[in-house]
């Protein structure tokens, strides 16, 4: 089946109370689940705008998103519900233990089994034991951890990554990445990731510049 | 299922947070006081239902202040089956040197139409049912008025001449609903025992009691409605406790005294809410990002919000159940036999009401949440804190909580009026002092300067708090205020009042018996003012009562003939507050002039027709004035006055009020003066303060209650303020920390900030009680605002230590938590 987000001439910008700021303008890419991208580029050039666009929560100024999923079109509404995220700050709920953030996704979509899950999805990240620990209880590459975790374990189509590994140590976001990009490939879903770590980029298969609005293919 | 569970959990997490359960306290505290109001006001309402069935004593009374005519007589006859005519007026009765203030009933052979009369030959002694009243030559005294005169049954009173043997004690009338709640002493004597000429006073109430079935009693319903335009009537069938309108004002009161606590609990709320809002917002836009949807998110939140009002509403009925029974147990000296039970509908209906406005306090919030976004997650967008968006909503919930209990649309009014004004000054007052004190520090060093700028930097949250505290200060300082001042006005009564003994009502040939009396006696006649009764039956031709006017103390008070004074001058106890007052010795005498407050209650405007019965003809006149009661000047003062030419025109006996100064010697002499005018009504003022005082005592014990509802609230409106802003704080500090200041410069800073927001809070709260004082004192109690400077700034330094104090603390406890720990929050 075919899951895949197209961006066609799109353009965006934003205003300010004396300026406007043009982002980026004529951009076309095609995002297909069972790839990875990652879109480098300098501070202010508009990677997490591109982020949302491509993960249907903002509108572009210009031009056109098309979602597909299992071959046909979709809106960006049921596009959400088959996405799932990653934040540089990690995002746990901070009155849940590691399990019940990990657990929290498939109980809202109604799902029996949820903590059974949870439980599987923590061996995996090798958190067994932090089961029963409160995010301040963790460590920034454990929350990282759990937080991929919790985005994979609905079995999302597309996974958003927002510099992922912004807030760990060169070590830990190694071995946060190697989660990351482990999973996608094991599930088969599009992974999408904006980063200023070269390292990172350089573990997608495509690896995007977006610089001076115009965006292309990384070195 | 997954999904409710995940409601309750959050619901119990909630719980275990300090702003949950706040929220849930405040809303039980509100909940609690407005169940026990409406469980009780049921109860009554059952009672005098039920009380009317069963103490009407006849299937239909019409009770008439002046005699039916022969003709009327003879038509009421005709439509029911039979017909007993009883006349009840206030006379003195005396024995020896004892002498009481007492109702007495006249009877005819026919009474009591329907139950029996409860007798017995001593005070103490078993009761006997007998089927007709006394004979005549007769008269029953009831226990306690036998035990005051120390008369027995056999003794002879005299009573304007007539003697009268004490033939039984009286212990119960079917007909004894009538009498309403009145505790007032009474006895029952045949008609014709007396002679006509010996009950000629104005308070003489003629009652016809009718026994007639369901189309009987709506036929004569109808015929008294248009042919005895003061009269009123009573039905067995469908009708209308004679207490139930007194009961439903009373109960307004209470209402519109909830209005006031529910301003306190929005203002919690409104406070616990921001910590909330956050909370929710975020954890929405987590939702989101596992693809769940806005709406489920905020069904979930909304869930999670009902359940906290469910188990507030739980605690509270439980509460309030308790209450309810304690209060029964209160009253039933006021309403004997009053029942505490459990009443679904009125309960139901006051969760319902609350319910909706704790939700439209909710809206707010619940629109700033539809808005959660994902890309909050991602960015971190600027936010508004919508005040304005909460203030009008709160302000919308009070109004429809005043909207649904207040029947005083003039202290309503006022009310919110004050609140609205000391809020704007506040806001004004907050702004400026911030602004300056930036501005004032911009160019210099240290933590005060400092303070000011953090301040400057968060106005829109600093003028929240300022706003809620001080509010809080404001409602708080002037309910306590309002106690005080009514307590003391009440207890001064006596030192205030001109003379010391009140003529309540005589008549001209009274007058001269008095003036004699005072002379032997070497007492003086202080004022004296003429008026005769008269009863207001329409407006501009439309019937008073014709269910167009909204019900008020003083409409309920227009039932009754009023007393109607004339003057050519505008009296000194009294000063104009609109229109024009007449001339001189003018002959144009069908102009009138109504005080301000019954002008307004009424909703009359200058040139409307008012038209008065008295003596059964009707008068109409020109509202051309209105008056204010202006003190010092004599405590006499009438709703109603008209030109001294109009006295001509009136086919009725002058009757006078006044107040006299009797020596020490003088009260022992009262007896005699009695006993030569039975009817004649004074009141020593020791009498009318014992009635001050029983009504002190009811007062003191309603207010008492109200009052630790009130710190209840306020002690929340605190708490909540000191935690919404704790997470902030603690950010705040845990970076001056990093930054190297100590501990004890972070409580100065702490210290500065708290001080300045409640010393804004308190002048804002002085200031609002002054314009409600102003506003509410003299139009509402007839008091002159005189607040005690010194009373007033302990308040304010008791209230900035109070608020600095719970600052501190938190500040305190907050500052143990290590930098670190300070920055991850």
């Amino acid at each position: 089946m075919q899951n895949m987000i197209e961006l066609q001439a799109i353009s965006h910008h934003f205003d300010t109370a004396s300026e406007r700021i043009e982002l980026f303008h004529g951009l076309s890419c095609t995002i297909r689940a069972g790839e990875t991208l990652a879109i480098v580029g300098p501070s202010g050039a508009g990677k997490s705008s591109l982020l949302s666009i491509a993960a249907g929560l903002e509108v572009p100024s210009g031009g056109t998103v098309r979602f597909i999923i299992d071959g046909a079109e979709v809106d960006a509404l049921t596009m959400r519900a088959n996405s799932g995220f990653i934040f540089q700050q990690f995002h746990l709920m901070p009155e849940l233990d590691a399990i019940g953030n990990l657990a929290l996704p498939l109980r809202l979509k109604g799902n029996r089994d949820a903590f059974d899950i949870a439980a599987r999805w923590l061996d995996k990240v090798g958190l067994r034991d932090r089961a029963r620990h409160r995010p301040h209880q963790l460590s920034g590459g454990e929350q990282q951890r759990i937080a991929v975790a919790r985005a994979f374990v609905t079995a999302p189509r597309f996974i958003f990554a927002d510099e992922p590994t912004g807030n760990l140590d060169i070590h830990t976001s190694d071995s946060v990445a190697g989660l990351m990009f482990d999973c996608a490939r094991e599930t088969g879903c599009g992974l999408v990731i904006v980063t200023h770590s070269e390292a990172l980029a350089a573990r997608a298969d495509t690896s995007l510049l977006l610089a001076a609005g115009k965006l292309e293919l990384a070195e | 299922m997954n999904r409710w569970r995940l409601i309750l959990e959050g619901s119990w997490r909630s719980l275990g947070e300090s702003d949950g359960r706040i929220s849930l306290a405040t809303q039980a505290a509100l909940l609690f006081f407005l169940l026990t109001l409406s469980l009780t006001s049921a109860s009554i309402q059952r009672y005098l239902a039920d009380n009317l069935d069963q103490m009407l004593g006849s299937d239909l009374v019409v009770e008439s202040h002046s005699p039916l005519t022969a003709a009327e007589e003879t038509a009421l006859r005709s439509q029911a089956q039979r017909v007993s005519v009883t006349q009840l007026s206030d006379i003195t009765l005396t024995h020896g040197d004892k002498w009481a203030r007492v109702k007495l009933k006249l009877v005819d052979d026919a009474y009591p139409l329907q139950g029996n009369l409860q007798i017995g030959d001593t005070p103490v002694a078993t009761q006997r049912a007998v089927s007709a009243g006394p004979r005549t030559g007769e008269i029953w005294l009831d226990s306690r008025l036998a035990t005051q005169l120390q008369v027995r049954v056999g003794d002879v009173l005299a009573l304007g001449g007539t003697q009268l043997r004490l033939g039984a004690i009286l212990f119960h009338e079917p007909d004894r609903i009538m009498e309403g709640h009145s505790t007032t002493m009474r006895a029952m004597a045949h008609a014709e025992s007396l002679g006509s000429a010996a009950l000629g006073g104005t308070k003489v109430r003629t009652r016809y009691l009718a026994a007639a079935d369901a189309s009987q009693q709506q036929a004569i319903e109808a015929w008294a409605g248009k042919t005895l335009p003061g009269a009123s009537v009573i039905r067995k069938d469908g009708g209308e406790h004679p207490l139930a309108s007194f009961w439903k004002r009373t109960e307004n009161f209470l209402g519109l005294a909830s209005v006031i606590l529910f301003f306190m609990g929005a203002v919690a709320l409104d406070m616990t809410n921001r910590r909330w809002l956050a909370k929710m917002r975020y954890r929405l836009a987590i939702y989101a990002s596992f693809g769940t949807r806005t709406r489920t998110g905020m069904l979930m939140a909304l869930g999670e919000w009902l359940i906290g009002f469910l188990v507030a509403a739980l605690l509270a009925a439980l509460l309030a159940a308790l209450a309810h029974a304690l209060i029964v147990a209160q009253m039933q000296v006021q309403f004997p036999g009053l029942q505490a039970a459990w009443h679904w509908q009125p309960a139901a209906r006051t969760v319902g009401l609350v319910f909706l406005l704790l939700l439209a306090l909710q809206v707010p919030s619940l629109i700033q949440l539809s808005r959660a976004s994902l890309l909050s997650l991602i960015r971190n967008p600027a936010e508004s804190s919508h005040v304005w968006q909460r203030l009008v909503w709160s302000f919308a919930a009070v109004a429809l909580l005043a909207a649904a209990y207040s029947d005083n649309w003039l202290l309503t009014g006022m009310t919110l009026a004050a609140i609205a004004s000391a809020l704007a000054l506040m806001i004004a007052l907050t702004w400026s002092l911030i602004r300056l004190g930036d501005l004032w520090g911009r160019r210099r060093a240290g933590l005060l300067p400092f303070a000011f700028f953090m301040m400057r930097r968060r106005l829109l949250a600093k003028s929240a708090q300022v706003l809620g505290l001080g509010l809080c200060g404001l409602l708080l300082l002037f309910s306590l205020m309002l106690m005080r001042d009514l307590g003391a006005t009440m207890e001064g009564y006596g030192r205030s009042h001109d003379g010391n003994l009140m003529i309540s009502e005589a008549k001209a040939e009274q007058i001269e018996g008095i003036r004699r009396w005072a002379g032997e006696t070497g007492s003086t006649v202080r004022a004296l003012r003429p008026f005769v009764p008269a009863q207001l039956v329409a407006v501009n031709g439309q019937p008073l009562f014709d269910g167009s006017r909204q019900p008020s103390d003083t409409l309920a008070t227009m039932r009754d003939p009023i007393r109607l004074s004339w003057t050519n001058e505008l009296p000194l106890s009294n000063s104009l507050t609109g229109g024009r007052w007449w001339p001189d010795a003018t002959e144009d005498w069908q102009q009138i002039s109504a005080e301000s407050e019954v002008m307004t209650d009424l909703g009359l405007n200058y040139g409307d027709r008012l038209t008065y019965q008295i003596n059964g003809k009707p008068y109409e006149f020109r509202l051309v004035a209105s008056h204010a009661y202006k003190p010092g000047n004599g405590s006499i003062t009438f709703w109603f006055q008209v030109p001294q030419s109009a006295r001509a025109q009136f086919d009725a006996g002058t009757l006078y009020m006044g107040s006299m100064e009797l020596p020490a010697p003088a009260w022992d002499g009262l007896a005699a003066l009695w006993q030569q005018y039975p009817t004649l009504s004074l009141v020593p003022l020791k009498e009318l303060t014992e009635r001050f005082d029983r009504t002190l005592d009811i007062v003191t014990r309603l207010t008492g209650g109200y009052a630790a509802m009130i710190l209840l609230l306020a002690l929340f409106v605190l708490a909540a303020s000191v935690s919404g802003f704790s997470a902030d704080d603690r950010q705040k500090n845990g970076l001056l920390m990093s930054m190297g200041l100590r501990n004890s410069d972070c409580l100065r800073l702490n210290f500065y900030e708290w001080g300045a927001t409640a010393l804004i809070a308190a002048c804002g709260a002085v200031a609002g009680t002054w314009i409600a004082g102003a506003l509410i004192y003299q139009a509402q109690f007839r008091l002159t605002y005189n607040p005690d400077p010194l009373w007033v700034a302990g308040v304010v330094v008791a209230m900035v230590a109070a608020v600095c104090l719970v600052g501190y603390l938190a500040c305190r406890r907050s500052l143990k938590v290590s930098v670190r720990d300070l920055l991850t929050t």
